[in-house]
Formats: C-alpha cells, structure tokens, sequence
C-alpha cells in the first residue's frame, strides 16, 4: 500500500524489486572486492633467517620468533626476568666474598 | 677473533660478544650507580655498530628489565628501595605516560612534533643537570663555610613544602622517611610520565631527581626507587617491543649477562659516596647526554655516538674507582678494628 492508501502497480514492485537486488549485488561485491585485496600493506612481516643455523638455543629462539611474536613476547619477558633475578642472586653471593658490610646502609647526603 | 662473533638471527648481523658485554657492562655500573635504565648509552651503541634503530632499542629494553631486577635486588638490602613510594608512583607514571603519547599525538597533528620535542628535550636537560649542579655547588659552599661537618642544607626546599600539603590520606613512607599526601607521589609520577613520554625516554632521568627534590627522598633511596620503577617499565616495554618483533634476545642475553656483574658493582658503590657526590656525577652525565642531543641535532650523528660511548666508558671507570677506593678503605678499616680487638 503506498501512503495515500492506493495499491502499489506492479512496475512499482518491479522497480523497488529491482533496486533491492542491485543494492544487493553492490553490496556483495564491495565486500568481496574488500576481502580480496586484505590488509593494507603497511608493514612487512619480520623474519629471522634460520637457513644458516645449527640446531641449539639460538634456532629454537629463532623458531619461536617465525612461528608467534606473542609467544615470542612471553619468552623475552620471561627469559629475561628469570636471568636478572638469577644473576642478581649469584652477583650477590659473589659480591658478599669480597669481605664487605652489605647490611642497610645509613643514608649520608 | 672470528670465535668471538655471534650470528643474531632476529637482528640478522654478526655481533662481536666481547662488545656486547662492555656495552652492558658500562651501563650496568651507570645504571645501578645512578637508578637509571641507560637508554640513552644502549641504544646509540648498538645502533652505531650496525644494529637497526627498533631493534636497539627494543633490545635495550629486554635487557633493561633483567639488569634493573639485579639492581633492585641489592638495593632492597641496602634498604635504599621504597615499596610503597614505588607502587604509589607507577600508578601517575602510566596515566601520564598514556596522556604523554595523547599530547605527542596532538603536536604531529599540528606539525610541531619533531621541532616542539627536540627543543624541550635539550632545554630539559640543561635545566635538570644546571639545577643538580647549583644544588651541588651551594651545598659544598655551605660546608666549606661549616665544617665537614656539615648536613644538607637547612634552607625550606620545595620538597618540604610539597609535603607539608596535607590531602587525605596521608601515608609515611618508610624507607625514605617522610610523610605527604599519597598525591604527591602520583603526581610526581604523572608529571614526570608526560614528559618522559613526550620526549620519548625512559623517564630515569627526570624521576630520580623528581624524587629528591619533589618528593624529599635521600639521594639513595631515590636511585634504588627509581630503579624498581624501571624494572616494571623495562619488562613492560621489552613485552611491547617483542610482539612487534624488535628484541633480538640473543643479543640482550649476552648484554644482560654484562649489565648484571656492572650493576651489582656500580650499586654497591653507592654505599662509599655520598649523595652529593652522585648528584654532582649525575649531572655531569645530563650534560653529556645534553651534549649528545645538539650534536644529533646538527645531524653529527657519529660524533654523538662516539661522545656518548666514550662518557659512558668514563663514568663507569670513575664509578669503579670510588667502588675500589671504598672496599679498600672499609676492609683497611675491618682489619684495624680486629687487630685492635687483638691487642
């Protein structure tokens, strides 16, 4: 029914039909158009070369950065802290050997 | 010397070890001397000798949080590490560092960056290292006119006056000895996390003096308080930095293993000079780094690597010097005091 209550013409249909499919149509193949051509090619994807590598801690390294940065992420945090509070604990035995007070100290400005 | 060579496969150059472990060394005794995290030694070192900029100073971020974590660990038992004034201030760091990144935004939009934060970092660094330096100066007149006897200066700092603003809650910090509003530390930390934001640094440098003379903290404990901040922001950034694919950890192991022997040693060197005398080769260091800037500026940028590397090689053999000077005093003094129990 149109607004004023007179019955829609069958070219009417056809037309609001017609517009329907084309909006449709225009639709799918921008999103298609869109996926086909991906992200925008802002940045080139980092990878360690491997080729040259033996088998060891560095390859493995390697790998774990070609396969997930995330991965990669959580090994450099947790490397790190592991080392700095082992060497931290073993710097410190060390240091105790040199016969020294390393008790709190008082604070001189 | 080939043997000495290490492929880093993320990097994608051959690195010389001994290199590596100088460089973390050197920064390791400043860093730990100091309570700084040394960006500013590391990156231009590993960039000068082949690294690409990302990756310096990603790598120098991974390390950065291991080497400070040493740091702390022996600042923590000289008692030189305030927990509470610590975690008070990280919460303003990381709210004034997300509003530093929004204002950076803000300068490129209007094209202002890069003249804007060139110009406020040297002019920060002058200001920061001139005042440490005036503070110095008058503190050692002051002495001489008093005796070697002498205490800080009795003068109202800002400090004192910042503290005596009483806004609920009010909480004493133990290891520094002071009592101020919870704002002032979150303050402090916001303010010094804009402007380390804003000019693209770790925050060291502003913070540990932020520490002494905002907040009133002993020059000690400033340095071993600044340095548990930096092991949360060093850990944090390594993180952000390796997601993006910038931390070759090969190479920030082997710094890491220098760092931590130089840390531990330029920490308890701390323990044999007086905080005065940290201030004073602190500032001689901001005026370095200042120095460095202008030449970058001036696009030297080899004559601002090479001074920043030979002062850093400097810095840290006058840090080992006061470090050997001191066993040797206290031992001298430990075997006088035995045999006198002898006698």
């Amino acid at each position: 029914m149109t607004p004023s209550g007179q019955p829609r013409s069958p070219q009417r249909w056809r037309q609001t039909l017609g517009g329907a499919v084309a909006a449709a149509v225009v639709w799918l193949l921008a999103s298609d158009a869109l996926a086909a051509g991906g992200k925008p090619a802002t940045k080139l994807v980092n990878v360690a070369d491997t080729r040259a590598l033996e088998p060891g801690f560095t390859r493995w390294v390697a790998d774990i950065y070609n396969t997930s940065h995330w991965l990669f992420a959580l090994l450099v945090v947790v490397v790190m802290c592991g080392m700095g509070l082992a060497l931290g604990l073993l710097c410190d035995r060390l240091v105790g050997l040199l016969g020294i007070n390393l008790g709190k100290m008082s604070h001189h400005e | 010397m080939d043997f000495l060579n290490v492929y880093l496969p993320i990097a994608g150059l051959h690195f010389n070890v001994l290199l590596l472990l100088l460089i973390g060394f050197t920064v390791g005794v400043c860093g730990g001397f100091f309570g700084i995290g040394g960006a500013w030694i590391v990156t231009p070192a590993l960039n000068i000798f082949g690294f690409p900029m990302p990756y310096a100073i990603g790598t120098d971020l991974a390390h950065m949080g291991g080497k400070s974590i040493v740091s702390t660990i022996r600042h923590g038992k000289f008692g030189n590490v305030d927990l509470r004034l610590g975690f008070s201030m990280i919460l303003g760091t990381t709210v004034g560092m997300e509003l530093g990144a929004q204002l950076v935004m803000v300068l490129e939009r209007a094209g202002l960056a890069e003249s804007v934060i060139r110009k406020a970092y040297i002019a920060f660094l002058a200001l920061i290292g001139s005042y440490v330096l005036y503070d110095y100066i008058s503190f050692t007149r002051q002495q001489r006119r008093q005796g070697p006897t002498a205490v800080a200066p009795r003068r109202e700092t800002l400090a004192a006056r910042l503290q005596r603003v009483r806004i609920p809650p009010m909480i004493h910090f133990r290891a520094s000895g002071i009592t101020c509003s919870l704002w002032l530390p979150v303050l402090v930390g916001l303010v010094t996390g804009v402007v380390a934001s804003v000019l693209g640094v770790g925050g060291g440098f502003i913070r540990m003096p932020a520490l002494i003379y905002l907040v009133g903290c002993p020059t000690a404990v400033a340095v071993g308080t600044d340095l548990f901040e930096v092991m949360i922001t060093g850990a944090y950034g390594a993180a952000t930095y390796a997601v993006k694919g910038r931390v070759d950890l090969i190479a920030a192991m082997w710094m890491l293993l220098g760092a931590a022997i130089g840390a531990q040693l330029g920490t308890v060197a701390v323990k044999y000079v007086r905080g005065y005398f940290i201030r004073l080769l602190f500032a001689m260091t901001i005026f370095v780094a200042c120095a460095s800037v202008i030449l970058k500026q001036l696009a030297l940028q080899l004559a601002s690597s090479i001074t920043i590397l030979t002062a850093g090689i400097g810095i840290s053999t006058v840090i080992i010097a006061l470090l050997v000077r001191g066993v040797a005093r206290e031992r001298a003094a430990l075997r006088a005091g035995q045999g006198g129990a002898e006698r």
